[in-house]
């Protein structure tokens, strides 16, 4: 798989040198002087997900390894020169899917989808601007990975849990060039990127796509543990490789607490998004409230969703939708009101740089129908509510997750 | 200031010497002559399409404005306007309503003195649809378990397919027989294993073959079933063409041979024969069918929806790239057959405003029986919907009396509703059109095209009523009017 990447790899190296990026780069690498450096780090879960019901009235449970992923960062020229990589093997581990009922996308239902192998493969480059505008630093990256637009990456937030409204918070696994000027407190990026998401694992952006879908984020810090943001993206066609799908208009607002909050460590985030399809005709709403409180050694999460998901042409499996679409339709729009409690406690390492934290999770749920349509809550799950259960073990090694979504010096934590 | 405009007036002088000279002489109207309007067909009392139009010259063939052209029925009893003056462009138009006489009605158009005066325009007048009111007579609410797609009714048996999941899969082809009155009894079904929907069905024209596409499963493709017992469908063969499945499948005797044109969906990703097409089987015998040619539409748009094949020449809808495609499979005018088709033409129809785009789905090719007109394709253009509740998508007409240069002329748009398969009642020249939420149409598509036919909606029913109507298809036979509804099930309407 890596051998058959490895000329897409080779071709985008080759075209960055023929970009301004360097051109970009070489007043910072004159002023460098700090060494290379580079951090490696491994992350993973042991999943056990029970959910009731699942499509067609069942129960289900099942033990998984998600999230297996592999991170190398690296530094050069004083941190002007970053690389991100992320290799992720849910393709191996969970090619099928891991149980979440309310997840979709990518051909999945129900089930959240495997990522794709290089999750990440980013440089970032990053320079200050000299006097009088010492104050203004800008950042160019390239690569596959996130768009700027929208929330992290759930994967690197407290549930194990995936949100229903991952593809209406975050754009990710696109080819994707990004600027961002920074000055105090406020930065903006602008992206531009393929819009087709990936169809499977071993898939890489549609290249010649590249550039036919942009997006904006500005981010305001107002102090050091609040993070504000709001975005904008224009993508065409995401579900339809080739370019002739339905396109999206989507918003995020989001407020996101990371720090200390009366002795302890406290997370948070509120967020806002809604995607609009096909000219209007199609229109996802999503409220999510999430936080985490650690102290010691135990964390406390807790998650509020509301968020409106297209019930897609499933096929004779319940947990997967018709791809590629051959039409403009929906079946319809269902509504996932959802609560999810977990905790979780970290173990002593035995090996420095091993860490591990079993936890345990319950999200209650509700369905609801959002307008007409042919999809039927009641006949296709046997009730309008749902449970599940998820318990695990999470293991990381070496350098701690990244905030995935977000590229540059001033976003390594 | 003065010394500006003083040096404006110099260039405008400058430039008015350098270009050509104004004429001076008179223009003297000479001859006038019909340039559009002639020959429309349409239906008593209504106005054509067309406004008749002349144009008046001087001696050297240059257009002269501000003539008066006077214009008068001379047969026919309809109206026009007493008198229209040309335009920049030696141009006079009126709008011509026909009149209460049915057949040839006349109007001339004249200006005293010039050479042609007067000009003579043909109409015809036909009569006004009679009995095109659509009424539900039976049927109805007869497939609760699944979802319901198309149709096909020969003789005194009907058969439906079935659609996505409800209580149960759309695995089934529901077969029915009519009573004395026409009404549908579920008498019976078969199962198509490993399928979710059966998106096409269609009885040949000697009522001995049934033919549908199954897709949504593994097991996709078109099969044969025999029908010299037409109550119970004896399977023959199938063709698999895997998980991409078949869309549509239609039937055509060409030269002797009965031909099977199937739309193949586009694969999964990854699929090796993930390319949508157009896929010919030679189905003469159906118990070895066999491929004759594949029209691959590599990487583009969504593929191919539909065939209409008549005459030997197949219409392929494929969306909004290539959108219509005209191929000759057996007419003879393009040298094409069904193992190597020959394209003629091709069209993108218009989006008219609607998501996403032209969404190129079906057709009917309009052989007038009346005017012996084979001018118009009807396509259907199925828009963004969700199924079930909402839809959108018109109607456009395409003249094709050129093949190899079609041109789009025509549409009906029904707010609120986007259409779907279509019949026609061809010696009656009402189109009928299954419209999803809206139900069923009748369109008046006599006479000449063009523009908006909103003023041409005969009649509209839901069968189910609203909220419980999904029409996906229609078909005329033995006198009723055929619907399939995935919401509702299996009706029987009347069109008197």
């Amino acid at each position: 798989m890596i051998s058959s990447q490895l000329p897409v790899i080779l071709s985008v190296a080759n075209g960055l040198r023929r970009t301004a990026f360097l051109a970009f780069l070489l007043p910072s690498l004159a002023q460098a002087q700090s060494s290379p450096w580079i951090r490696l780090g491994a992350h993973g879960v042991l999943l056990y997900a029970y959910a009731d019901p699942v499509p067609r009235g069942r129960t289900l449970g099942e033990v998984r390894l998600v999230q297996p992923t592999l991170m190398a960062h690296a530094g050069a020229f004083s941190d002007r020169l970053r690389f991100v990589g992320t290799l992720n093997l849910e393709g191996q581990t969970i090619p099928n899917g891991a149980l979440t009922p309310g997840a979709w996308g990518e051909g999945f239902i129900d089930r959240r989808h495997p990522h794709t192998y290089a999750h990440e493969l980013m440089l970032t480059a990053e320079h200050r601007l000299s006097a009088p505008l010492g104050g203004i630093r800008t950042v160019l990256s390239v690569g596959k990975g996130f768009v700027p637009f929208g929330t992290d990456d759930p994967m690197v937030r407290p549930a194990a849990r995936y949100p229903v409204n991952h593809h209406l918070a975050q754009i990710l696994e696109r080819a994707v060039a990004s600027a961002k000027v920074g000055a105090g407190p406020v930065a903006i990026e602008v992206g531009l990127f393929n819009g087709d998401e990936p169809e499977r694992a071993g898939q890489w952006p549609n290249v010649r796509r590249f550039g036919d879908s942009w997006s904006g984020r500005v981010t305001v810090l107002p102090q050091e543990s609040l993070e504000l943001q709001a975005s904008f993206a224009d993508v065409h066609s995401p579900e339809h490789r080739l370019g002739s799908g339905t396109d999206q208009h989507k918003w995020s607002v989001s407020a996101r607490w990371d720090g200390p909050l009366g002795g302890s460590q406290v997370y948070g985030l509120a967020e806002w998004a809604r995607t609009s399809e096909a000219e209007g005709t199609f229109v996802f709403h999503s409220l999510l409230a999430e936080g985490a409180w650690t102290t010691a050694r135990s964390r406390l999460h807790y998650r509020f969703e509301r968020t409106e998901r297209p019930e897609e042409e499933r096929t004779l499996s319940p947990f997967r939708s018709v791809r590629p679409h051959f039409e403009d339709s929906i079946h319809g729009i269902t509504r996932w009101t959802i609560h999810t409690a977990g905790y979780g406690f970290a173990l002593q390492g035995a090996k420095k740089g091993v860490r591990g934290m079993p936890f345990v999770e319950l999200s209650y749920g509700r369905m609801a129908q959002v307008g007409g349509g042919v999809f039927d809550i009641e006949r296709f799950y046997g009730r309008t509510s749902f449970w599940s259960l998820s318990a695990g073990l999470r293991v990381d090694l070496g350098m701690t997750m990244h905030r995935m979504g977000r590229y540059g010096v001033d976003h390594d934590h | 200031m003065t010394i500006r405009l003083t040096r404006l007036m110099l260039v405008a002088l400058a430039l008015a010497a350098c270009g050509d000279s104004p004429r001076t002489d008179p223009l003297v109207a000479t001859q006038i002559s019909m340039v559009g309007g002639n020959e429309q067909v349409g239906r008593v009392g209504s106005v054509l399409a067309d406004p008749l139009a002349v144009s008046v010259t001087d001696a050297a063939d240059n257009p002269v404005p501000d003539v008066t052209v006077t214009w008068s029925v001379i047969a026919g009893g309809g109206s026009v306007s007493a008198s229209s003056i040309t335009d920049g462009g030696g141009i006079a138009t009126t709008p011509f309503t026909l009149g209460p006489a049915v057949g040839a009605q006349r109007v001339e158009a004249q200006v005293p003195g010039l050479l042609n005066s007067p000009v003579v325009f043909t109409a015809t007048a036909a009569e006004e649809p009679q009995g095109s009111e659509l009424t539900v007579v039976g049927g109805g609410n007869n497939v609760a378990e699944r979802f319901s797609s198309d149709l096909w009714v020969h003789g005194n048996y009907a058969y439906t397919g079935t659609w996505g999941l409800r209580q149960a899969e759309g695995d089934r082809l529901n077969v029915w027989s009519l009573n004395a009155g026409g009404s549908p009894n579920l008498i019976g079904s078969v199962t198509i294993p490993g399928v979710g929907t059966v998106s096409d069905v269609q009885v040949s024209e000697d009522g001995q073959l049934l033919v549908l596409s199954g897709e949504r499963g593994p097991q996709g493709g078109i099969f044969f079933y025999g029908l010299s017992n037409p109550a119970a469908p004896s399977f023959l063969g199938s063709v698999l063409v895997g998980e991409a499945g078949v869309h549509t499948v239609t039937l055509s005797t060409i030269n002797g041979r009965r031909y099977a044109f199937a739309a193949r969906n586009p694969g999964p990703p990854g699929d090796p024969a993930d390319d949508p097409a157009l896929l010919i089987y030679d189905v003469t015998d159906p118990e070895a069918p066999a491929l004759v040619h594949t029209e691959l539409f590599p990487e583009r748009d969504y593929g191919i929806h539909d065939t209409y094949v008549r005459d030997g020449i197949a219409f392929a809808f494929a969306w909004d790239d290539p959108g219509l495609v005209i191929y000759d499979v057996g007419n003879g005018i393009g040298g094409g057959s069904p193992a190597a088709p020959a394209e003629m033409s091709r069209l993108v129809t218009s989006a008219n405003g609607i998501c996403c785009g032209p969404s190129v789905h079906n057709g009917w090719w309009f052989h007038n029986p009346v005017t012996g007109e084979r001018r118009y394709l009807f396509v259907g253009q199925e828009g963004a919907a969700t199924i079930g509740s909402q839809s959108s998508g018109d109607i456009h007409v395409v003249d094709v009396s050129d093949l190899t240069n079609p041109t789009e002329v025509a549409f009906f748009h029904l707010n609120g509703a986007g259409t779907h398969n279509f019949w026609m009642d061809e010696e009656r020249q009402i189109l009928y059109a299954a419209y999803y939420n809206g139900g069923v149409i009748a369109l008046d598509v006599s006479g000449t095209l063009s523009g908006n036919l909103a003023d041409r909606l005969i009649s509209q029913v839901k069968p189910g009523g609203e909220g419980n109507t999904y029409t996906w298809g229609v078909q005329l036979a033995n006198g009723f009017l055929y619907a399939i509804d995935m919401l509702s099930g299996f009706w029987q309407l009347t069109t008197e």
